[in-house]
C-alpha cells in the first residue's frame, strides 16, 4: 500500500504568548492510500486542527507532515496553496459554496485554477455530477439546493482537482439522516472505486459506523486508533468520543 | 471566471454597490464641475482682460512703464506701423497716449490714468463703445469730452454732463490742467479698472502733453490667442529697442489668479478624491471582511494570492467601469447646459466677483482635453483605494478565516 500521510511528533499551540491552548500534542499518524477514516473526539479535542494541519491550512509548531512524500511543513505559503490545489480536496461542515456561482461553476472554479482545458473541464463536470446524482441541478445556484445537495456539490468540488486525499470537516453535521446517508454512500463509492483516501472529522455516529478506521483524539493526543470492518459494532473508545 | 466572479460579487449587495457607484459618479461629476466652473471663470476673466483691458500685446518705450513719463513716447511710430503691417496674425491695433493725473471736481479728487484714444480703433480693440452705460462714447468733434468709469462716477458724484478738471504733467514735465465734461459712463466687470481709467480723445490729450501725433502705447488684438508668444517674439525681433509685452506681463494679477485658481481647483479635486478613496476603502473592506470565510475557503481550495488580489481589485475596477461613465454623462449634461445658460451668482457674490474682475455670470466650460486626466485621476484613486482591501484579503489565513 502507498503511504498518503506520515505525520511525526506534530504539535500545535494556539495563543502561545497569552493563554496557551495545546490543540495538538505530539501526534504521530500514518495513513495508507484508500483509507476511509474518521477522526473522532469531544469538542476541543483537536480534530479540526489536526485536519487543518494535514491539509496545510495551518502550520504545526513542531513535527513534520509528509503527504504523498512531500513534507508540507517545509513548503512556502504559495507552494502550499499550489500543493493543496493539486493534491487535497476539502469538504466543509457548512458547505462553503460560493453563492453567486451555479453548482457547475463552483466545481469548475477549481479546475480553472488548475488551468485545465475547457474540454477536460466539461467532461469532468459531467462525470462528477453524474457520480453525485445531481445532473439536473448543474445550473442551479446553491441557495436553491437543499443542504444535502449542497454538500454533494461540495464533494464534487473537492474531487474536481482529482486529489488522492479528501479531508472532510464534519461533513454531515448540517444534514438530515437521509442526506447524510446519501452523501456517505457517494463518498464510500468514490473511496472504493477510485481508491481516494477520505478522512472525516466527525461527531456523527452515522459517519463513524461507516469508517474503516477510527482515530480518537482527546486533549490533542491520539487516545485510540482502531481499524475495523464496516459491520463491526462501535468500540468503547468511540463511546468515549461521543 | 475571475471577472465573472468579480462581477457577480459586485451585485451581492446591490444597495452598497449602487452607493459606491453613485459616489464614484458624484466624485467624477464634482471634479469635472469644479474644473468646468473654474475654467469658465478663468476663460471669461482672461477674455475680458484681453478683449477689454490690455489686449493680446502692447508695445511701449522700454522706460515708459517705469514711471509713466509722458516723454517716453514710441521713438519711431512709423517703424512700429510698418512692422505691424507685415504680420497677418494681427486683427486690430489701437494707438494710445497715456498720462497719470489727478481728477478734481467740486466735491473731491482722485488719481486716474488718462487714456488718449482714437475712438474707432479703441472700439475695435477694447470695445469701449459696448461698455458705455450712460451717455455716449467719445466723439471726435466734442473737444473736451471724457468718459469715466461707473465706480469713479459714483465716488466723485459724476453724471453725464458733469464738469471736471484733469491735472497732469506734460512732455516737458510742466504741470498742465484741462477742463472736461463727462459724455459717457462706462462699466466693466473689473471695478478697480473702472475706478482708475478715464478716456479722452487722443488728439486732445496729446495737445495738452505737447506730443503731436505721438503715442505711448500700441494695443494689439490677434486673430488667435495661441499666437501671442509667436507674434511677441517676432515683434521683439523686429523692434528690439521697444518693450513688447503680452497680456500676462501687462496684467500679472490675472496670470497669478489663473495659476492660483488652478492650484485651488487641484486642492479641491484632491479633497474630493480623498473622500472617494475613503468611501471605496470602507466599502471594499466591508465587502472583504464579510466574505473573509469565503476568501479563506478559496485560498484553502487553491486560489493563490495573486488571483485573490486580482479578484478584489477587479471588483473595484468593475464598480469604477460603471460609476465613471455615469459621472461623465451627468457632468457632460450639466456642464453643457450651464455653459449656455450660465450660473448667475450676482445675488450673493456679484460685487465681490466684480471686485476681482470676474463676471457675476459664470459659464462653466470643460475642455475635452482634460477628460482623460480626470478619468485617470478617478480610476487611479479607485485602484489605489482598493489596494488596502485587496492586501487585507490576501493576508487572510485560510484556517483562521474558516474558523470564523
Amino acid at each position: 500500500m502507498k503511504t498518503v500521510i506520515d505525520a511525526h511528533t506534530v504539535s500545535k499551540t494556539f495563543n502561545p504568548n497569552t493563554i496557551p491552548v495545546h490543540a495538538i500534542n505530539n501526534v504521530h499518524l500514518h495513513m495508507e492510500q484508500g483509507e476511509f477514516s474518521a477522526l473522532v473526539g469531544p469538542s476541543g479535542s483537536g480534530k479540526t486542527t489536526l485536519l487543518n494541519l494535514i491539509g496545510g491550512l495551518d502550520k504545526p509548531d513542531t513535527g513534520n507532515i509528509i503527504i504523498h512524500g512531500i513534507d508540507i511543513t517545509k513548503l512556502s505559503p504559495n507552494e502550499l496553496i499550489d500543493f493543496r490545489l493539486h493534491n487535497i480536496g476539502f469538504v466543509f461542515q457548512s458547505f462553503n459554496l460560493i453563492p453567486v456561482l451555479t453548482a457547475k461553476e463552483n466545481v469548475e472554479l477549481i479546475m480553472q485554477l488548475q488551468n485545465r482545458k475547457r474540454a477536460d473541464i466539461e467532461k469532468r463536470i459531467l462525470s462528477l455530477f453524474k457520480q453525485i446524482g445531481l445532473e439536473d441541478k448543474i445550473d442551479t445556484r446553491p441557495s436553491q439546493l437543499s443542504g444535502g445537495q449542497q454538500q454533494r456539490v461540495a464533494v464534487a468540488r473537492a474531487l474536481a482537482s482529482k486529489p488522492q486525499l479528501v479531508l472532510a470537516d464534519e461533513p454531515t453535521a448540517n444534514l438530515d439522516s437521509k442526506s447524510a446517508a446519501n452523501l456517505l454512500d457517494i463518498m464510500a463509492k468514490l473511496n472504493q472505486e477510485e481508491n481516494i483516501t477520505f478522512i472525516f472529522s466527525t461527531h456523527d455516529v452515522r459517519v463513524i459506523e461507516r469508517a474503516r478506521r477510527v482515530i480518537t483524539l482527546v486533549d490533542g493526543q491520539i487516545h485510540s486508533d482502531t481499524a475495523r470492518v464496516e459491520t463491526e459494532p462501535q468500540t468503547t473508545d468511540l463511546a468515549t468520543a461521543k | 471566471m475571475n471577472t465573472s466572479l468579480a462581477w457577480r460579487n459586485v451585485w451581492r449587495n446591490k444597495m452598497r454597490s449602487l452607493l459606491i457607484m453613485a459616489s464614484m459618479a458624484i466624485g467624477l461629476f464634482a471634479g469635472i464641475f469644479v474644473l468646468a466652473l473654474y475654467e469658465g471663470m478663468l476663460r471669461a476673466r482672461v477674455r475680458t482682460v484681453i478683449d477689454t483691458e490690455v489686449a493680446h500685446l502692447q508695445i511701449h518705450h522700454p522706460k515708459f512703464k517705469d514711471d509713466y513719463d509722458p516723454a517716453m513716447i514710441l521713438p519711431d511710430q512709423e517703424q512700429v506701423m510698418r512692422s505691424l503691417d507685415q504680420l497677418k496674425s494681427i486683427n486690430h491695433i489701437a494707438y494710445r497716449s497715456i498720462a497719470q493725473g489727478m481728477l478734481a471736481t467740486a466735491t473731491g479728487s482722485a488719481g486716474v490714468q488718462i487714456n488718449g484714444i482714437l475712438t474707432e480703433q479703441e472700439n475695435l480693440v477694447s470695445q469701449l463703445d459696448k461698455k458705455i452705460r450712460d451717455g455716449k462714447g467719445l466723439m471726435v468733434n466734442k473737444k473736451n469730452a471724457i468718459v469715466v468709469g461707473r465706480k469713479l462716477a459714483d465716488k466723485m458724484k459724476l453724471k453725464v454732463g458733469s464738469k471736471l478738471v484733469l491735472t497732469f504733467t506734460d512732455k516737458e514735465s510742466n504741470i498742465t490742467s484741462g477742463a472736461f465734461r463727462v459724455v459717457g459712463i462706462y462699466k466693466t466687470n473689473n471695478t478697480p479698472l473702472d475706478e482708475r481709467n478715464v478716456f479722452v480723445n487722443k488728439a486732445v490729450l496729446n495737445s495738452y502733453l505737447n506730443l503731436g501725433e505721438a503715442s505711448h502705447e500700441v494695443a494689439i488684438i490677434l486673430h488667435n490667442d495661441e499666437d501671442v508668444q509667436t507674434v511677441k517674439q517676432r515683434l521683439q525681433q523686429q523692434l528690439p529697442t521697444y518693450a513688447v509685452e503680452s497680456w500676462k506681463e501687462n496684467s500679472p494679477e490675472t496670470d497669478l489668479m489663473v495659476s492660483t485658481i488652478n492650484q485651488y481647483s487641484s486642492i479641491i479635486i484632491i479633497i474630493i478624491m480623498l473622500a472617494l478613496a475613503f468611501g471605496i476603502i470602507n466599502t471594499m473592506l466591508m465587502s472583504v471582511l464579510e466574505r473573509s470565510r469565503e476568501i479563506g475557503m478559496l485560498t484553502a481550495l487553491g486560489m493563490n494570492r495573486v488571483r485573490v488580489f486580482v479578484l478584489i481589485l477587479s471588483e473595484t475596477v468593475l464598480l469604477t467601469v460603471v460609476g465613471v461613465p455615469l459621472g461623465l454623462l451627468s457632468s457632460w449634461l450639466v456642464v453643457n447646459y450651464l455653459s449656455a445658460a450660465g450660473i448667475d451668482i450676482s445675488s450673493f457674490s456679484g460685487a465681490a466677483m466684480s471686485g476681482f474682475g470676474f463676471s457675476s455670470i459664470i459659464y462653466p466650460r470643460f475642455p475635452i482635453t482634460q477628460l482623460p486626466e480626470v478619468m485617470l485621476i478617478v480610476i487611479g484613486t479607485a485602484l489605489i483605494a482598493s489596494l488596502f482591501p485587496s492586501l487585507k484579503a490576501i493576508k487572510l489565513q485560510p484556517a483562521d478565516a474558516l474558523r470564523q
